[in-house]
């Protein structure tokens, strides 16, 4: 112990000299020395230690860099959901432009006064019956109006207004059962009574039977037709049926000119027909 | 081969420092790894050993500094004797005793720094947020540095 305690008091005693020395004379040969001995020695640690330590210096500020990216990448990719809804809702929004623009032109062309209305509301019990239309009495709808639908660029019989409120009504469809409409049967123009069936076909009842109908045949109203303007498209025939022996005329399947299916909108022709002849004027 | 690893292990300390003060400050900050190293040497190593290594840790405090050359190996060197003194008297090995010392002896090396700086520099060296903050910081230190030395001596002998 007490060996230890000597060689320690020597020591310190040593460096304490040593120490002193370089701090009494900085100056001096022996401090100078000391001090470019020292330097020379050392600073090849730093130098390496700068050299590599790049990569650890940069380590938090890439460490907050990553932080930053990831949070960036949280948002964009945020951003890219919103934006990909966004195309998902624009795409029907762009293909209803096309369409409604398509429509309008066709419109124009049409050689009857009226308006466009948007269907709002099928009933899947009555899918082929009747469906309500966002145009009622304010926007000048009324009973009995032609209810056209756009289908391939030709305007096509839908049906007609059945019920009209203020701001909405409802349309009854060619294809309901209790609709029916006098056609004219291209080219000889042999008139004949479609009805609806209830499924997405009419029926052409009332065919004289020495009339060549043959499938593909076109259908449009008939001047003879009280609520429908002539000439418009009703449909093709698609399959006729042989004369019943006990009946003097024959039948037919006709196919729609109108796609109820595919039908967003719908082109009301205003027909101002005369009350008395929708017996309007006997209820009064 | 065990005095080329103390040659490493010291140059390591030393540069560790150097890279620590340049790039880790905590608003100009940062604990004083030499002063550390110098303690932690003088309460695991014997006495001679432990005043070499805190004369030679003091003269890179030196190296690094631009004023006093000599000043820190001195001062280093009384603290490693002053552990070589108290470590006969206390358990220098338990985390406690070692923060309070580190505690302690930072703030008297920081006054006979300055006492040596003003004596034969003329020059007041200690700001006050150093003067306030490190000790705290160098107690903190102790341990960790003290953990790291006990091992190396326990599996390659240095120190």
């Amino acid at each position: 112990m007490s060996r230890e305690k000597d060689a320690a008091n020597y020591a310190i005693v040593f460096f304490i000299a040593v120490s002193v020395l370089l701090l009494i004379f900085p100056a001096s040969k022996l401090a100078n020395t000391a001090r470019i001995a020292a330097s020379y020695s050392l600073y090849p640690s730093m130098h390496y230690g700068a050299k590599y330590g790049y990569f650890i210096r940069n380590v938090p500020a890439n460490f907050v860099a990553l932080l930053e990216t990831d949070q960036e990448n949280r948002a964009l990719k945020d951003k890219l959901r919103g934006l990909e809804v966004k195309l998902q809702n624009a795409s029907p929004l762009v293909s209803e432009n096309e369409r409604l623009t398509r429509e309008m032109r066709l419109s124009r062309g049409l050689p009857w006064a009226g308006s466009w209305a948007r269907i709002v509301n099928k009933t899947p019990a009555d899918w082929y019956g009747s469906f309500f239309i966002d145009k009622g009495a304010e926007a000048g709808i009324s009973v009995n109006d032609t209810v056209l639908g756009m289908e391939e660029g030709r305007a096509g019989l839908a049906g007609r207004v059945f019920e009209v409120y203020p701001k909405f009504s409802k349309v009854l469809l060619l294809t309901n059962s209790a609709a029916s409409a006098v056609c004219s049967i291209a080219p000889a123009g042999l008139e004949a009574l479609v009805e609806g069936k209830g499924t997405w076909l009419l029926r052409m009842n009332y065919v004289p039977e020495e009339s060549a109908l043959a499938e593909g045949v076109e259908l449009v109203t008939s001047p003879g037709g009280l609520l429908f303007p002539p000439g418009i498209a009703v449909g093709k025939v698609a399959k006729v049926y042989p004369r019943e022996s006990f009946m003097n005329f024959i039948t037919a399947d006709v196919t729609p000119a109108v796609n109820v299916n595919t039908l967003k909108e719908v082109f009301v022709v205003k027909r101002n027909i005369q009350t008395d002849l929708t017996g309007q004027a006997e209820r009064k | 081969m065990t005095i080329i690893m103390e040659v490493l292990v010291y140059l390591a300390t030393g540069s560790l420092y150097w890279w620590w003060t340049q790039n880790l400050t905590f608003f100009g900050l940062a604990p004083n790894l030499l002063f550390a190293a110098a303690l932690c040497a003088a309460i695991l190593a014997g006495p001679v050993k432990g005043i070499a290594w805190g004369f030679f840790l003091g003269l890179y405090a030196d190296m690094l500094g631009s004023s006093l050359f000599g000043g820190y190996a001195l001062t280093y060197s009384l603290l490693a004797y002053a552990v070589y003194v108290m470590k006969r008297h206390f358990d220098m090995a338990s985390p406690f005793s070692q923060l309070v010392a580190a505690l302690a002896l930072s703030w008297v090396c920081m006054f006979f720094y300055q006492g040596l700086s003003l004596a034969f520099a003329r020059i007041n060296p200690l700001g006050l947020k150093i003067f306030l903050a490190e000790p705290f910081l160098n107690a903190l230190a102790v341990p960790v540095v003290f953990q790291v030395f006990y091992l190396l001596k326990r599996r390659s002998g240095v120190i």
